[in-house]
Formats: C-alpha cells, structure tokens, sequence
C-alpha cells in the first residue's frame, strides 16, 4: 500500500493557496496549508511531512526566516524545501540556497512542473 | 524654450501624471503623483494604504489559460502573479494588507466580437479581491465604454470617467513573458 506524499504549502495569499491546492491536490497529494511562516512551525510541531513549499513574502516570518529555523534543529534538516516566489533576483536566490532552500522556483508557476519537482525531490 | 506656469500663491503643485501601461503595476507615496490610465476589456486595480500614505496601481488583460492550467475562463496563474506583484510593491513600501483598499475599473466589453474577456477580467479581478479580504471602496466595472482613470496614490483619490473607446488601448491580452514558464532550479 502506498500512502499520499504530504505536502505543506506556506503562502499568505488565500488565491496563491487556492492554486496550490489545486494544483496538488488534483495529483493525489495530501496538501496542508499555512498562511505565513510562524503558522507553519506551529503546524510543523505537532504534524508530520513530506515536502514543504513555502513563498517568500510574508508576515511575521517569511520565507527566508522559515527555512531557517527549520535548518536549526535536527528534525527538518533535510526536509525538502521548495522556494515558490514571485521574486527574480539573484541575491534572494542565493540567500535561499544558503539558507538551505532544496529548490526555488518563480511565480507563475506552471503546475505540471511544481508537480515533477515535488515527486522529484520527495523521498 | 520651456514653457513655465505661474501660479498663484498656495496653491497645491501640479499633478505629475504617470501612465500605467497594460502589463505595469506602479507604486507610489509621492503626494504629486498621479497614476492615470485608459481601459478599455482591460481592468487596472487600485490599492491604497491610508496609514502609510501610499498607492498603486496595475492594468492588465488576461489571455485564456494554457492548456497545463485548469480551465477557467482566464490564466488565473499569470493573473495572480500579477496581482502578486502590486501588493509585495506596496508591502516592500510600508504598506500593510490588513489596511488595503481597493477600486477596480474597466473590463468593458468593448469588442463584439470579444464579448467574454473584459467580463472575465472583471469577473477575476473581484474575485481575488474578495479571497484576499481586501475591502473593495469602489468599483465600475462592465459596460461596453472605456474608461480614464486618475489616481492620487498618496491620497488614495480616484476619477473615473467614460470615455470614447477610440482613446482604449487595442485589445491584446498581456501576455506570460516567454522566461515565465515556471521553470524549477534545484540546488
């Protein structure tokens, strides 16, 4: 028997949300979703997961702040983490991988792809 | 030669009239500033910050999805990216979303033969301000004239006139730059 990959999408746009979860869930994954980087380490403490995408404009915590934390602690070391940003700029890129980000990819997304890289680096 | 205005003592400096183009979205606090537009099946959205005094402005046309994206009537993907690139514009400027305001113009049927696309432009715009849960102050949306928008993004003053559809862009959806396919950079 093979289980859903979960899938924890961060984003603080309800639309952007809207999107990924069509997106993902119409492909047989078992999406969650949190609005801005603290609520998905509140979500993160009691949960379990695959794969998270997370944007990287947010209140509260954003993106960048988020992977960070997660890197800090053993239990999300190598959780894959997908940027899913609107920004282009190679300074936030690099500021992404050395974060320790596991891929980053630009709004607007194109579903199939999203789709592929989450497989890919699922595991 | 340059041609100088006088005039009288107190009173305000005049507007420096910015044009939003189809595909733009543009910020401002400048209390000078005036972002203007004519719509035609086009919408332009309004946002305005009444705590930081600021305001911007976008002007697009949705094209029909691609065929990878569900099918709704408009490429919801570009256009929420879109409207994406307005708010970060405004949070990155001290604006906070919590205290957007929004109007919307445009999205006239103004082609016969394009019946559907300014109201689904329309249609999207409203409904990605409702999901947000930004309040909307204002909106004329529909018809079948173009539109002349004027926004004070420091004040957040709108005019919205009818105008000749002569004055309208031509109808041409804006388009996904060809680099914005979406494409995954693993590390």
């Amino acid at each position: 028997m093979t289980t859903a990959t979960r899938v924890l999408t961060v984003d603080d746009s309800p639309s952007m949300r809207a999107l990924l979860n069509h997106a993902l869930t119409t492909q047989g994954f078992d999406v969650s979703q949190a609005e801005d980087g603290m609520a998905a380490l509140d979500w993160l403490a009691l949960n379990e997961v695959d794969v998270v995408i997370t944007d990287i404009n947010m209140p509260r915590l954003d993106g960048f702040g988020l992977i960070e934390r997660l890197r800090e602690g053993s239990r999300h070391r190598d959780r894959p983490i997908l940027v899913l940003t609107t920004e282009s700029s190679e300074d936030k890129k690099a500021r992404a991988r050395a974060a320790g980000a596991t891929g980053w990819i630009v709004k607007p997304f194109d579903p199939a792809k999203l789709v592929a890289a989450v497989r890919r680096v699922a595991h | 030669m340059f041609e100088q205005r006088i005039l009288p003592p107190g009173s305000p400096p005049p507007p420096e009239r910015i044009t939003v183009m189809q595909g733009q979205a543009l910020v401002s606090g400048d209390a000078r500033a005036e972002l203007s537009t004519v719509l035609g099946s086009c919408v332009a959205l309004c946002l305005f910050d009444p705590e930081a005094h600021l305001g911007g402005m976008n002007h697009f046309l949705l094209a029909e999805p691609p065929a990878s994206t569900r099918g709704g009537p408009v490429d919801e993907y570009y256009g929420t990216y879109l409207m994406e690139l307005l708010v970060n514009q405004m949070m990155a400027r001290g604006a906070r979303k919590s205290r957007l305001k929004a109007h919307l113009y445009g999205g006239a049927n103004v082609n016969r033969n394009m019946m559907r696309i300014g109201s689904a432009n329309a249609d999207f715009a409203r409904s990605f301000i409702q999901r947000e849960g930004i309040e909307l102050l204002r909106s004329d949306l529909g018809g079948t004239s173009a539109r002349r928008v004027d926004f004070r993004p420091a004040s957040g003053q709108v005019r919205c006139r009818h105008v000749e559809d002569r004055f309208a862009p031509p109808v041409q959806p804006t388009m996904r730059p060809e680099k914005a396919t979406g494409d995954v950079e693993l590390f």
